[in-house]
C-alpha cells in the first residue's frame, strides 16, 4: 500500500533520515520505536508530504506521490493523521471539527457528515460531547476526538505520531482502548509510540528507527525478545 | 469680566468659534477613518503577500520581496515626509487635500497594520494548519476556516490602538494646510494672542476621543478573551 524507496531527508545541513526503504501492506500494523530525535516523526511526516523528502520515492496506492505533478490534497484524503498534540480546531465545535473536511471537501453532505461524526463519536462514548469547543476537554477527550476527525474521512491508512505521548497517565488507556479497537477494524495503521507494551501488543511489525536509518526491523516478538544490535539492546533496556 | 474669563470667550465664544474646533475635530476623524480603512486594507494585502508560499528550492516569493521593501521604506522615513510627497510631488495636481492625506496616512499606516495582521496569523497554533491540510483542505481553506478566524481575534485589540495612534498622527495634515483640529487650535491662538486657552481646548477634545476609544477597546478585548475560554 506505501512503498518507500531510498527517502532522504535533510533541514538545512542536518540529515534526519538516510535512505530508508521499507513497505507497508494492507492491513499491516507498524509500531515505530527509537529514541528521540531520531527521525520517527520525520519519517511519519514524510508519508504524508507534511515534510517534504529531499531525495526518494514514496509510492501509495500504486501512485508516486512525490512527484510534484500529483494533487498531494487528494493523496492526504486517504491517510488519517493523528498528532501528539491533538491539533482540534479551537475554533470549531467537536462536530464541526469532525464534519469540516469530508463537507468541504465536496465528499458528504452535512448530513451525511454529521451522521458518520455522531455515529463515531458514539463509538468512542464521546457523543455528549459534540457541541462543545475543543478547550472544554481533557486531554483524552481531545485525542479520541482527533482520531475520530480522521476516521470520518475514511481513510485507507492511519498514521499515529506519538498519540499518548502528551497526555496525563490516566488518559494513556482510553486512548490506546480505540486506537486497539480500530487495529482490530483490519485498519492499515503507522504508529509512532513510547508505549512497548502497546507496541508489542497490537502492531504485526516493529521498526527501530535511530539515526535517520531503520536499524532493525522484525514481528514483535522477535525484536522485543531476540534484539539483534547494540543500539536496540541499549534502548530497550532503558525503556522497559 | 475677569481675565480667565474673558481668555476663554475669546477662545471658543467669540463669532462662534467652537464651530471652527468641531469642524476641525470632523476633519481630524475623517482622515482617520479613511485611512484607516485604506490601512487595513493594504495591511491585508502585504500580510497575505509576506506568507505566501515559496515555490519548491525558493526560500521568498517575489510578493514578499516587493511587500518587505514596502514595509522598510514605510518605516524608515518620517510621516511628515511621506505627507508632503504625497502632496507636493505625486498628488500635486489634486484639490481634494482630505483625501490625498487620508492615502497618504492609509499607505503608511497599511505597513504597520501588515505587522499586525502576519504577526497574528503566525500566532495561530501550527499544528492546526497541519491537521487541517493532514485531512485533505488545501492551503486556502484552512486559511479560511480555521487560521483567519483565530487570527482575527488576535489583531482586533492592536488594530485598534494602531487606530488611536492614527487619530493623534493626523496632527502633522497642518504642514499641508487642512484644517483640522490641531491646525484651527494653532490659528485661532495666533489670532486672539493667546495660546493656552486654544491648545489646551484641543488636548481636552483629542485626550476625551481616545480615552473614550481606549475604553470600549479594553470592552473588546475583555470579550474576546472570554471567548476564548468557551
Ligand atoms: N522543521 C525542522 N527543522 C530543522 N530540524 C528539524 C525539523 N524537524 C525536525 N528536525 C530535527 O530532526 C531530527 C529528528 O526529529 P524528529 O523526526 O522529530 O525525531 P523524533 O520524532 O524521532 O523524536 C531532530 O534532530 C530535530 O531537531
Ligand atoms: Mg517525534
Amino acid at each position: 500500500m506505501i512503498s518507500v524507496k531510498n527517502l532522504c531527508k535533510q533541514f538545512d545541513t542536518t540529515k534526519v533520515l538516510d535512505n530508508i526503504s521499507t513497505d507497508i501492506e494492507k492491513g499491516d500494523k507498524v509500531a515505530i520505536i527509537g529514541p528521540s530525535g531520531s527521525g520517527k516523526s520525520t519519517f511519519l511526516r514524510c508519508l504524508n508530504l507534511l515534510e517534504e523528502p529531499s531525495k526518494g520515492e514514496i509510492w501509495f496506492e500504486g501512485q508516486l506521490i512525490t512527484d510534484p505533478n500529483v494533487n498531494i490534497n487528494k493523496i492526504r484524503e486517504k491517510m488519517g493523521m493523528v498528532f501528539q498534540n491533538f491539533n482540534l480546531f479551537a475554533n470549531k465545535t467537536v462536530l464541526d471539527n469532525i464534519t469540516l473536511a469530508p463537507v468541504k471537501l465536496g465528499l458528504m453532505s452535512k448530513s451525511e457528515a454529521t451522521d458518520k461524526a455522531m455515529e463515531l463519536l458514539t463509538r468512542v462514548n464521546l457523543r455528549d460531547k459534540a457541541y462543545v469547543y475543543p478547550a472544554s476537554l481533557s486531554g483524552g477527550q481531545k485525542q479520541r476526538i482527533a482520531i475520530v476527525r480522521s476516521l470520518a474521512m475514511n481513510p485507507d491508512v492511519m498514521l499515529f505520531d506519538e498519540p499518548t505521548s502528551a497526555l496525563d497517565p490516566e488518559m494513556v488507556g482510553e486512548v490506546l482502548e480505540v486506537i486497539k479497537g480500530l487495529a482490530e477494524t483490519g485498519m492499515t495503521m503507522v504508529i509512532v509510540t513510547h508505549e512497548m507494551g502497546f507496541a508489542r501488543e497490537v502492531s504485526n511489525r516493529v521498526m527501530f528507527i535511530d539515526e535517520g536509518i531503520i536499524m532493525e526491523e522484525n514481528t514483535p516478538d522477535k525484536l522485543f525478545n531476540d534484539p539483534q544490535s547494540k543500539r536496540l539492546k541499549e534502548f530497550l533496556s532503558k525503556v522497559l | 469680566m475677569n481675565e480667565i474669563q474673558t481668555k476663554f470667550y475669546n477662545a471658543f465664544i467669540v463669532k462662534d468659534r467652537w464651530l471652527l474646533y468641531f469642524k476641525g475635530l470632523g476633519v481630524t476623524m475623517e482622515i482617520a477613518v479613511i485611512a484607516g480603512i485604506i490601512g487595513i486594507v493594504i495591511g491585508c494585502i502585504i500580510a497575505l503577500m509576506k506568507l505566501s508560499e515559496p515555490k519548491k528550492g525558493h526560500k521568498h516569493t517575489i510578493w514578499w520581496t516587493i511587500a518587505t521593501v514596502y514595509v522598510d521604506i514605510i518605516r524608515g522615513t518620517p510621516a511628515v515626509l511621506q505627507l508632503l510627497i504625497m502632496w507636493f510631488i505625486v498628488f500635486s495636481s489634486s484639490n481634494n487635500g482630505v483625501l490625498v492625506a487620508s492615502l497618504s496616512f492609509g499607505i503608511n499606516s497599511g505597513a504597520y497594520v501588515s505587522e499586525i495582521i502576519r504577526a497574528g496569523i503566525l500566532a495561530v497554533d501550527r499544528g492546526q494548519t497541519e491537521a487541517g491540510r493532514s485531512l485533505g483542505l488545501t492551503r486556502g481553506q484552512t486559511m479560511k476556516e480555521i487560521v483567519l478566524p483565530q487570527a482575527i481575534k488576535n489583531v482586533l485589540p492592536p488594530i485598534g490602538n494602531e487606530f488611536i495612534t492614527l487619530i493623534k498622527e493626523t496632527a502633522i495634515v497642518g504642514y499641508v494646510s487642512l484644517s483640522d483640529l490641531t491646525r484651527v487650535a494653532s490659528q485661532i491662538s495666533s489670532r486672539t494672542y493667546e495660546a493656552f486657552m486654544p491648545l489646551i481646548g484641543a488636548a481636552v477634545i483629542y485626550f476625551v476621543i481616545i480615552k473614550v476609544l481606549t475604553l470600549l477597546l479594553e470592552a473588546l478585548e475583555r470579550r474576546l478573551r472570554k471567548s476564548d475560554l468557551r
